[in-house]
């Protein structure tokens, strides 16, 4: 039962992915770096960090065996959030030559998920 | 936006989430995160390769958007990747290092080589050069 959650999720949040990013796409259109993901990652890891603050109040490596750790965090905000896409993105910038755009875009996508996913555990944290 | 887009990115993103948390899964028993590097490798590797792929060949919207978005976004995440970095760094101090280096380094490189093989393979058939 778990997996059809899982899988259900996982879907939705692609799908969030895939509309926010449109949406963003047409706000944030002359940038250097490729704004959209950047700003889906760090939503999406500040929203892991809510979750498991919350919920969980750690960060587990091995809680397969929880539903809701297993749809929301495995599924919905692992979902919502891309590694492929940043990585192809970041490649892209590399190849047509345009290096201080690739290290920004690399360096705030990073950095951002890191410090989103940290403000959000944290500011609900007892 | 279409439906039969909507309908791809649901699809992909389904079985690219399944086929992460089965790897998840299998490497479990490592006490690593091992998994997310595996995937986030694997998964930039295979965008890297499509990107390539569609940049010559034809394709409807919908195919492009389900293997891409939904498939390779849904098997690929950022979110687990800060997650699985603070639960190193609880270890020691260098764990969170080397992780992000792997995985960044890991995932940039499998892009790269993706789109290169690819690009090779088609050029190797006539198809337009870099």
């Amino acid at each position: 039962m778990t997996v059809i959650w899982l899988m259900f999720a996982g879907a939705a949040g692609a799908v969030c992915r895939y509309m926010l990013g449109m949406f963003f796409a047409r706000k944030f259109s002359k940038q250097a770096i490729p704004i959209p993901m950047l700003l889906v990652n760090v939503t999406g890891s500040f929203g892991l960090g809510v979750f498991l603050s919350l919920y969980m109040q750690t960060i587990p490596l091995d809680a397969y065996d929880n539903t809701w750790f297993v749809t929301a965090g495995t599924g919905f905000f692992g979902a919502f959030t891309t590694f492929s896409t940043f990585a192809v993105e970041a490649v892209n910038l590399l190849r047509s030559g345009k290096r201080m755009p690739f290290l920004w875009y690399t360096a705030l996508s990073i950095v951002g998920a890191l410090m989103a996913f940290i403000f959000g555990f944290l500011i609900f944290s007892p | 936006m279409s439906l039969k887009i909507i309908a791809a990115v649901t699809a992909g993103g389904a079985l690219g989430t399944l086929l992460r948390y089965i790897i998840n899964l299998a490497a479990l028993p490592s006490g690593y995160p091992y998994g997310t590097i595996i995937e986030n490798t694997g998964g930039s590797f295979i965008l890297g390769g499509v990107t390539a792929w569609f940049l010559t060949k034809k394709a409807p919207e919908w195919v492009k958007v389900g293997i891409g978005t939904g498939f390779c976004g849904g098997l690929t995440t950022m979110s687990t990747l800060a997650s699985d970095t603070v639960m190193l760094a609880a270890r020691d101090a260098s764990a969170p290092v080397i992780y992000l280096g792997m995985s960044i380094f890991g995932g940039l490189a499998a892009a790269l080589i993706g789109f290169y093989s690819v690009s090779f393979l088609l050029r190797e058939k006539g198809g337009p050069s870099l």
